[in-house]
């Protein structure tokens, strides 16, 4: 018996399509829903900080999208293993903490050498954290290569609360060429 | 007798009279109508008056209720997303056609014009006649489309609406301007002088493009936001229409839309084929779908490029945006991607290669066939390979981690980048041996103009190799940049060998082209490349889109809807699936339609007069 030619076509197109489902059905599923308002109350002790904060860098903050603990070798942003050492030396004036709030509210200041810039400002949307969102993520960073000392009544520099921040210094030190670790624009984000 | 005509006409009258009081006395009752007697006889109950009570504290409270304006309305069964996301699909899909095939049908109108061949003009008039229906699908699609939009997302198209309504207005009388120019440049095709013909038809693709451009600032905007203030107040209407990424994906549009056109037409033409029943039917569309898929390959191979312009643009605007593309959720859908544009350029070349059988003297390409096939599976591997695999808790531990300790390094950039370059290389160079296999040049320096386009693709292959290999060895701000060079050593390459080509071919020898001498199985892989690229151009759609996840306008508006999630890719490809297949039933339609239009008409080229009509 000779199948009609539109059968044959009507065939061949439900078969195409029918393989390419296919191959979408064999790729890892994820279902990406909206980040959820995280709660935080004023009596969070610092452990609880370093658990919302880790939570919120593999989510809400997207910071492993770019970001990785403890791989080397050609990356594309800097690798956040020991940040915390790194963290209260690597600018002239800066402890740990205001190091690591200015990276997180202001990423584009400071640039580590050998990377490009484009850390969006996470306080912002579409991240939009807020600022005991970040103070938790601060937490969670002080534990990479150091020791938490974040709590809910530390003052966060950049942050609503903190009533000066550094930031006119930092621009200085950009200004005067002793902050930026290249000629680049290059950001290092939260590292 | 004249008596008995006035009473029979009084006893009607009389008795429509009663019907007619009977009837408003029925109506009394329903309206619950008394008159005035009536009430002072029967003292409404209790229960009566409690009812009425009610009813007018209903009335009260639904004076009294204040307008809320709805954000969301809920699409029954498949969801709002999904409806607006098929509708606003099956639209795009038949405006790239409305808009592509004016593109090449003046183009080839033009051919015909200049060399006076007026074979080219009739061929550009049947791509034409395939126009007509399909307007009339896009207009009613986008209607569709634009009702749902504002039955179901209110709040977001009142948004819009603030941003963008001064573009409205040139945006409908351009669709108005287009009708005239289309239905003019179709039906007046024997009727005007071909001069104002073609200038028809170039006002037609002038004025679609516009549309497009127009179209293209909303939905760019909702990606790559500009001209507004962080609470989405305007500032400036231009601003926000000469977004980050309204120009990338203008030309990567226009090229994507004739590569996808010409496929589509080239369908038609196969269809046609496996139906003809005379080889004069079987030579012209051969012919014709041979045109198509010259016109699909010709816009598929710089398209890559195009792509990689909109890629850099949505980094330069956003890197936790391009970052969600290529390394986050939606990482693995350019592994499909992969498999179909691998399958476009498989089945692009193995449609060239059966081609080769209908000239005589392309027996002395055939032995290169099975090097070129080595290479584009090659290719095709690579870049359909993952960076990360799936994989068993034991087995990652086995590799040392989610990626393959050797395949693994396949899965970056450097290759991929490498493998699409090449892959564009080898399928040009398909294309020139089948050009080549109907001329023998003639010239005196045909052997040295054959060893410097030999050199030329050797350059640029090394230049594709050397700086992929390379990317291996250094940091990634670095790496990002050798695209550039590898992408222009091979556009270059292709230019210049065209050039080179053009002159090295001029009064070549010809040999005969057997139009319609070629399998039946060439034409369902004419088919298959529009299936493709249709089904390509729905998943493209769905990433450029869901690259917003839970933002109507990235980072302005959010998504409240419960449709406010990112669906699984499987999800994702069976809606795109379905979209292809509803849009190719469609297709049956407006190809039936065009096809009832030329029963007057066959085709009257005869096979010999076919020969040599090529690219």
């Amino acid at each position: 018996m000779q199948i009609p030619v539109p059968l044959k076509v009507a065939i061949l197109t439900i078969a195409a399509t029918g393989f390419y489902t296919y191959v979408g059905q064999l790729v890892p599923q994820k279902e990406v829903h909206p980040p959820e308002v995280v709660e935080m109350s004023s009596d969070l002790s610092t452990a609880d900080l370093v658990e919302i904060g880790e939570g919120i860098m593999s989510g809400k903050g997207l910071c492993f999208t770019c970001h990785t603990v403890g791989k080397s070798g050609a990356l594309r942003f800097p690798d956040l293993d020991g940040v915390a050492i790194r963290a209260g030396s690597r600018r002239p004036g800066y402890d740990e903490l205001t190091y690591l709030a200015e990276s997180l509210y202001h990423p584009d200041v400071f640039i580590v050498e050998g990377f490009s810039a484009g850390m969006p400002q996470i306080s912002k949307p579409p991240i939009g954290l807020t600022d005991d969102e970040i103070r938790a993520v601060i937490a969670y960073l002080q534990t990479l290569g150091g020791q938490a000392t974040m709590t809910m009544d530390t003052v966060v520099p950049f942050s609503a609360a903190a009533p000066d921040g550094p930031l006119s210094a930092a621009s200085e030190a950009v200004d005067d060429g002793t902050a930026t670790g290249s000629d680049e624009a290059e950001v290092e984000g939260a590292a | 007798m004249k008596k008995s005509y006035i009473l029979i006409a009084l006893v009607v009258l009389l008795a429509g009279a009663g019907v007619v009081s009977e009837l408003a006395t029925f109506m009394d009752g329903r309206l619950a109508y008394e008159s005035p007697q009536a009430i002072d006889h029967e003292a409404p109950t209790p229960r009566e008056l409690a009812l009425q009570e009610q009813a007018a504290e209903a009335t009260k409270e639904a004076q009294e209720q204040p307008y809320v304006e709805e954000k969301y309305r809920e699409f029954p069964v498949i969801g709002s997303r999904v409806a607006v996301w098929m509708a606003a699909q099956l639209h795009l899909l038949f405006a790239a056609f409305v808009l592509a095939v004016p593109i090449f049908a003046l183009i080839i109108e033009l051919i015909g014009y200049k060399t006076g061949d007026k074979r080219y003009d009739d061929l550009a008039y049947e791509f034409t006649k395939l126009l007509s229906t399909a307007f009339s699908f896009t207009a009613t699609l986008g209607a569709l489309l634009t009702f749902l939009l504002i039955a179901l997302y209110p709040h977001f198209m009142n948004y819009l609406m603030h941003v963008f309504s001064p573009t409205f207005l040139p945006y409908v009388l351009l669709f108005f301007l287009e009708a005239v120019f289309l239905y003019s440049y179709y039906y007046g095709w024997h009727a005007f002088s071909k001069r104002v013909h073609l200038c028809l038809g170039l006002g037609l693709n002038l004025v679609g493009t516009a549309i497009m451009f127009i179209a293209n600032a909303w939905l760019t905007f909702m990606m790559t936001p500009a001209g507004v203030a962080a609470s989405g107040a305007r500032i400036s209407t231009w601003e926000a229409v000469t977004n980050y990424t309204w120009m990338p994906i203008n030309i990567h549009r226009m090229i994507a839309n004739v590569a996808f056109g010409g496929s589509v037409a080239a369908a038609y033409a196969a269809f046609q084929f496996l139906k003809a029943k005379t080889p004069e039917e079987r030579a012209h569309y051969d012919w014709m779908g041979y045109i198509g898929n010259f016109v699909a390959i010709a816009a598929l191979l710089p398209l890559p490029f195009a792509g990689y312009w909109l890629a850099s643009e949505i980094y330069a605007f956003s890197q936790t945006m391009g970052l969600t593309m290529m390394g986050g959720a939606f990482s693995w859908l350019f592994i499909i991607q992969a498999i179909l544009i691998g399958n476009l350029f498989l089945a692009a070349n193995y449609y060239l290669w059966l081609g080769m059988g209908r000239i005589e003297g392309a027996e002395r390409f055939r032995s290169y066939i099975k090097y070129l096939l080595i290479v584009i599976t090659g290719c095709f591997l690579v870049w359909a390979t993952p960076r990360s695999i799936l994989a068993t808790v034991d087995e990652v531990q086995a590799m040392g981690g989610s990626s393959h300790p050797a395949l693994g390094f396949l899965g970056v950039m450097s290759a991929k980048n490498t493998a699409v370059n090449i892959l564009i290389l080898t399928t040009y160079i398909s294309f020139l041996l089948y050009r080549r296999s109907g001329r023998i040049p003639t010239v005196k320096w045909a052997k040295a103009g054959n060893a410097v386009q030999f050199a030329i693709f050797a350059l640029a292959a090394t230049t594709v190799l050397f700086f992929g290999i390379y990317g291996y060895f250094v940091e990634a701000a670095v790496r990002i940049k050798f695209s550039v060079p590898q992408v222009g050593s091979v556009l270059a390459a292709m230019i210049l060998v065209t050039v080179i080509d053009i002159f090295l071919l001029r009064g070549a020898k010809e040999t005969e082209t057997r139009w319609g001498q070629i399998s039946n199985t060439s034409q369902y892989v004419l088919i298959f490349l529009a299936v493709t690229f249709t089904w390509l151009m729905g998943l493209m759609g769905y990433v450029r889109s869901g690259l917003r996840q839970h933002w109507h306008v990235y980072g302005v508006i959010r998504d409240t809807s419960p449709d406010a999630f990112t669906p699984t890719l499987g999800f994702a490809t069976k809606v795109v699936s379905v979209t292809v297949l509803i849009f190719f039933a469609f297709l049956g339609v407006v190809f039936w339609l065009a096809s009832l239009g030329g029963k007057h008409g066959k085709p009257e080229v005869a096979v010999e007069a076919l020969d040599g009509g090529d690219v």
